[in-house]
C-alpha cells in the first residue's frame, strides 16, 4: 500500500521533469557517493509538521526554505495528519512525506524502533539523503530515524527544542533514552546555551559536538503599526497555550491585581488550553468582562495583529528552552515583560525586556514598572525597536548556521557496527546499552533482510525537486519567494 | 584596536559572537547546582522516625494474637471488651489532657457529640453482629485467612506514616482493617465475639493512632517508651503462640527500627540531584486566594 504510494507519487513527478528522470532513474544508489559538492541531501524527520502548529514545525518549514535557499536539497519526513497522507509539495518544491504510521500519545507516534525501517530505507535510498535530521526529543519518529540512519550508515544531525528537568521518575526515563539515541549521533544542535547545558547533562554528551543555534522569527510578519493600538488605555496582550507550563496560574492573581490598580487597564489574551476555565473564573468573580478579552485559538497570521494592539507583552512561562512569543512581540514593537526562567534572559538585551521572578509579586511589579515607563513616554518608538529586534535573528543566518554543522559532519566518518556497539555499552550503562546494543545489531540484520528482499539498486531514485539539479529550481526562480502560498500542490 | 581587547564570550543569543556556535566557555554549567533541597539525616532521628510503623506492625500482630486467643477460647470477650473499654477510656482522658484541650477548641466537637457517636456505633455494630457472623459462612476459612493476610499487608501499605506520597490514604487503609477484622472475626465462635472483635479492631485500627500522634507531638519521651512497651507486649504475646514467629518478629523490628535508617543514611551520600536553569519553575504562592 505504501509502496504503491510513493511509486504512484514517482511517476506524477516524472511527468513533470522527464529529461532529468531519464538520466536519473537507471542509476545506481552508489550515485550519493559521488554527490559531495559542498550541498547537501538533507532528510528532516519529525512527528510535528505542518498542519500540527508550534515552534518545532515552523522551525522545521522555515530552515528547509533557507536551506533550499542555499542550494540543498531538502525533504521532510513526519507522519500523516488525518487525511494529509503520501506526498506533497510545498513551497519552492520542498516535499513531504506523510507517512502511516499510527499516532499514540500526543501527536507523536508509536515506536517499536523496527516497523519504520522499511519505508525510512525506501526513502532514504531514493532520495540519496546523505544526512539525516531528526527534530525534537519529544517525536519517536525522530528518534528512530536516527536510530535507523545509522545503521545505514548517514550522517546525523539532532535539533532538541525543549527543557527537561532530572527529578522525576519520567524524566529520569527519558533522558536515559536520549543518552542512548544521542551518543552516537554525530552532532546536535540546541536552541539556547541553557538548552545545551541541559542536553548535554541529559544525555551526558561531549559538548564539542552540540552547537547552539536559536530560533529565528521572520520579521516582515511581525511589523509594528502604532495607529491599531488604542492609546486612551493600557493593554497588556498575552499569547500562549493556556496550560499549566506556561504560567497561566499566575496569570490569573496578576489580572484581579492589576485591574483594581489601574482603572484604564485592559487585558487580551490570546490562546487555548485547558487553563482556561481559571481565567474565566477570575473574569467572573471580578467583573472584567470588558476589560479581559478571552481570544481563544490564534491563527498564527492572526497573531501579528493582535500584538499590535497592546503596549505591553507578558510572558508567565514557568520554562522555556527559547520563547518565540517574546521575539515576535518586541518586533512588533511591544515592552516585554517576561519571568526569568530557562533560556528566556538570552534572548533579548537587558532594555528591550523587564525580567521577573516567577511569582505575582514580581511579575506584578515588573508590570507596574512597564507601565510607569509608558505613561512617562520614557519608552522608545516601536518601529526603533522592531529595527533593533529584526537584526537579532533571521532565518538566513539560522540556515547558514546549520549548514556549517552539516559541512562538519560530513566530513566526520560515520561510526561502523563494531565501534557502535562499543560506544553504547561503554556509554550507556551496562543494562541499556547491552540491550540498545542488541537490538541494534537486530536492527541490522533486518537492514540486511531488507536489502535481499529488495536491493537497493532495484529501488527507483526520486526526481530531485529542489537541490543543485532540482527539477523545481530550474522551473521557478527564487525571486518568487516572497509569495507566502504555502501549499502550492495541495491536490497533485 | 579592536584585536588589543580580548573579546568575551556572553551567555546571549541576539549578538554575534566571534565564536564557534560549539564553542564552550570557561562559564558552562556554572549555574549548575547539586543537592540544594537534600536533608540530612541524622541517625536517633530517623529511627525515631520509625516509630511509626513499629507501632503500626505491632497493632497488627496484637490483633492477630488477641484474635487467635479468642478463637482459641482461651480468651473470653466479655474480659477483652472490658479492658478494650477501660483503656479506650484512659486514652480518652489522654488524649485530652496531652495538649491542654487545644485541639478540642479547634475542632470544636463538644463531648456529647463524641458520646453520640461511640454510642451509635456500638449499638449499630452489636445489632448486626448476627449478620456479620453468618455473612463468610458460604466462604471457605482458607479464603478468609487469605483475604485477612492480604487486607492487612494492604492496610499497612497504604497506611498515613506521614509521608508525603501519592500511594498514602488513611481511608482506604483503615477501611481494609476494618474488613480484614470482619473477616476474622466472622470465624469467631459466636456473635458476641465477632462483636466484641470489630469493636477492638476499631479501637487499635483507628483510636490508637490518632492518641499516637498526639503523644509523638507532644511529648516525644513518653512516645518511644510506650513504642518500646507496646513491641514488647506484642513480641510476648507473639511468644505465647509461636517462639519462631516471635524471633522472626523481633528481626523484622531491629531490621527496620534500626537497619533501614542506617542504610537511608548511607544511600544517601550518593545523592546526586543536579538543579538549574532549566528546571520547570514553582508556584510558591497560594494562588486560590483570588478565586475565594
Amino acid at each position: 500500500m505504501t509502496k504503491l504510494h510513493l511509486n504512484m507519487a514517482y511517476r506524477r513527478v516524472n511527468g513533470n521533469g522527464h529529461s532529468i528522470t531519464s538520466k536519473l532513474s537507471h542509476n545506481d544508489y552508489g550515485i550519493h557517493q559521488l554527490h559531495r559538492t559542498g550541498t547537501h541531501n538533507i532528510c528532516m524527520v519529525s512527528d510535528f509538521f505542518y498542519p500540527n502548529m508550534g515552534g518545532v514545525e515552523s522551525h522545521i518549514y522555515q530552515l528547509s526554505q533557507c536551506l533550499i535557499e542555499r542550494g540543498h536539497k531538502v525533504i521532510i519526513v513526519t507522519h500523516a495528519y488525518g487525511n494529509r497522507k503520501g506526498i506533497r509539495y510545498l513551497t519552492n518544491g520542498l516535499k513531504v512525506y506523510y507517512l502511516p504510521l499510527k499516532v499514540m500519545y500526543n501527536q507523536s507516534t508509536a515506536t517499536t524502533l523496527f516497523h519504520s525501517l522499511p519505508l525510512l530505507r525506501y526513502i532514504f535510498v531514493r532520495e540519496r539523503v546523505t544526512i539525516v535530521h531528526s527534530h525534537s526529543s519529544f517525536s519517536a519518529m525522530a528518534h528512530d530515524a536516527l536510530f535507523h540512519a545509522k545503521t545505514m550508515g548517514l550522517q546525523t544531525v539532532f535539533t532538541d527544542h525543549s527543557l527537561f528537568g532530572f527529578a522525576d521518575v519520567s524524566s529520569v526515563l527519558t533522558n536515559k533514552l536520549l543518552t542512548v539515541s544521542l551518543c552516537d549521533t554525530n552532532h546536535i544542535i540546541c536552541v539556547s546555551y541553557t538548552s545545551k547545558e541541559n542536553t548535554v547533562l541529559r544525555a551526558a554528551l561531549n559538548p564539542e559536538i552540540v552547537s547552539v543555534i536559536p530560533n529565528a522569527v521572520d520579521p516582515t510578519d511581525f511589523t509594528p503599526d502604532p495607529f491599531r493600538r488604542d492609546d486612551s488605555v493600557i493593554t497588556i496582550v498575552v499569547i500562549s497555550r493556556l496550560v499549566y507550563r506556561k504560567g497561566i496560574d499566575l496569570l490569573s492573581g496578576i489580572i484581579p491585581e492589576l485591574c483594581q490598580k489601574y482603572p484604564d487597564l485592559n487585558f487580551i489574551v490570546g490562546g487555548e488550553g485547558p487553563k482556561r476555565i481559571i481565567l474565566e473564573e477570575v473574569r467572573e468573580r471580578y467583573q472584567l468582562h470588558d476589560r479581559v478579552r478571552l481570544l481563544g485559538a490564534l491563527e498564527h497570521q492572526d497573531v501579528r495583529d493582535v500584538l499590535v494592539q497592546g503596549h505591553i507583552f507578558l510572558n508567565t512561562s514557568l520554562t522555556e528552552a527559547f520563547c518565540m512569543a517574546i521575539v515576535e512581540a518586541a518586533s512588533c514593537g511591544l515592552r516585554v515583560v517576561s519571568t526569568r526562567v530557562g533560556g528566556i534572559p538570552e534572548v533579548l538585551p537587558d532594555n528591550l525586556i523587564i525580567l521577573c521572578e516567577p511569582s505575582v509579586k514580581s511579575l506584578c511589579n515588573g508590570l507596574e514598572k512597564a507601565i510607569s515607563q509608558l505613561k512617562s513616554g520614557t519608552l522608545p518608538d516601536p518601529e526603533k525597536i522592531h529595527n533593533r529586534v529584526k537584526t537579532f535573528y533571521t532565518w538566513r543566518n539560522v540556515a547558514e548556521r546549520t549548514e556549517k554543522v552539516y559541512d562538519r559532519v560530513s566530513r566526520e566518518a560515520v561510526l561502523p557496527m563494531d565501534k557502535r556497539l562499543n560506544r553504547l555499552i561503554s556509554h550507556c550503562g551496562p543494562v541499556t546499552g547491552c540491550t540498545f546494543a542488541l537490538l541494534a545489531v537486530l536492527n541490522f540484520l533486518f537492514l540486511v533482510f531488507l536489502r535481499w528482499l529488495t536491493p537497493d539498486s532495484i529501488i527507483d531514485i526520486a526526481v530531485d525537486a529542489t537541490g543543485p539539479k532540482g527539477a523545481w529550481t530550474q522551473q521557478y526562480s527564487f525571486c518568487k519567494k516572497g509569495e507566502e502560498n504555502k501549499e502550492i500542490s495541495e491536490s497533485r | 584596536m579592536a584585536n588589543a581587547r580580548v573579546v568575551r564570550w556572553q551567555k546571549v543569543l541576539y549578538e554575534r559572537q566571534p565564536f564557534p556556535d560549539n564553542y564552550v566557555d570557561r562559564r558552562f554549567l556554572e549555574e549548575l547546582r547539586k543537592n540544594i533541597s537534600t536533608r540530612k539525616y541524622q541517625y536517633w532521628s530517623v529511627v525515631f522516625e520509625s516509630g511509626v510503623v513499629i507501632q503500626q506492625l505491632c497493632s497488627v500482630c496484637v490483633f492477630v494474637v488477641i484474635w487467635w486467643y479468642m478463637d482459641e477460647g482461651l480468651l473470653a470477650p466479655q474480659w477483652l471488651f472490658g479492658t478494650g473499654l477501660a483503656s479506650s477510656l484512659i486514652g480518652y482522658v489522654l488524649f485530652d489532657l496531652i495538649d491542654g484541650g487545644a485541639g478540642r477548641k479547634k475542632s470544636g466537637r463538644t463531648r456529647w457529640a463524641d458520646l453520640k457517636s461511640a454510642l451509635l456505633f456500638i449499638t449499630f455494630t452489636y445489632g448486626f453482629s448476627p449478620v456479620l457472623k453468618t455473612l463468610t459462612e458460604s466462604v471457605s476459612t482458607d479464603t478468609i485467612y487469605a483475604m485477612s493476610v492480604f487486607m492487612l499487608l494492604g492496610h499497612l501499605i497504604f497506611f498515613d506514616y506521614g509521608a508525603n506520597a501519592a500511594i498514602v490514604s488513611s481511608t482506604l487503609s483503615l477501611n481494609m482493617a476494618i474488613f480484614a477484622s470482619v473477616c476474622l472475626a466472622s470465624r469467631l465462635p459466636r456473635s458476641l465475639h465477632a462483636f466484641i472483635m470489630v469493636t477492638f479492631a476499631i479501637q487499635i485500627f483507628a483510636l490508637w493512632p490518632m492518641l499516637q500522634k498526639k503523644l509523638k507531638a507532644c511529648t516525644p519521651c513518653s512516645y518511644v517508651g510506650v513504642t518500646l512497651l507496646f513491641a514488647f507486649s506484642a513480641l510476648a504475646g507473639l511468644l505465647t503462640i509461636s517462639g519462631v514467629g516471635a524471633i522472626l518478629f523481633a528481626l523484622l523490628l531491629v531490621s527496620i527500627s534500626c537497619l533501614c535508617p542506617y542504610y537511608l543514611i548511607r544511600l544517601q551520600l550518593f545523592k546526586e540531584n543536579i538543579h538549574g536553569p532549566w528546571d520547570e519553575a514553582e508556584i510558591k504562592e497560594d494562588l486560590s486566594r483570588f478565586l475565594t
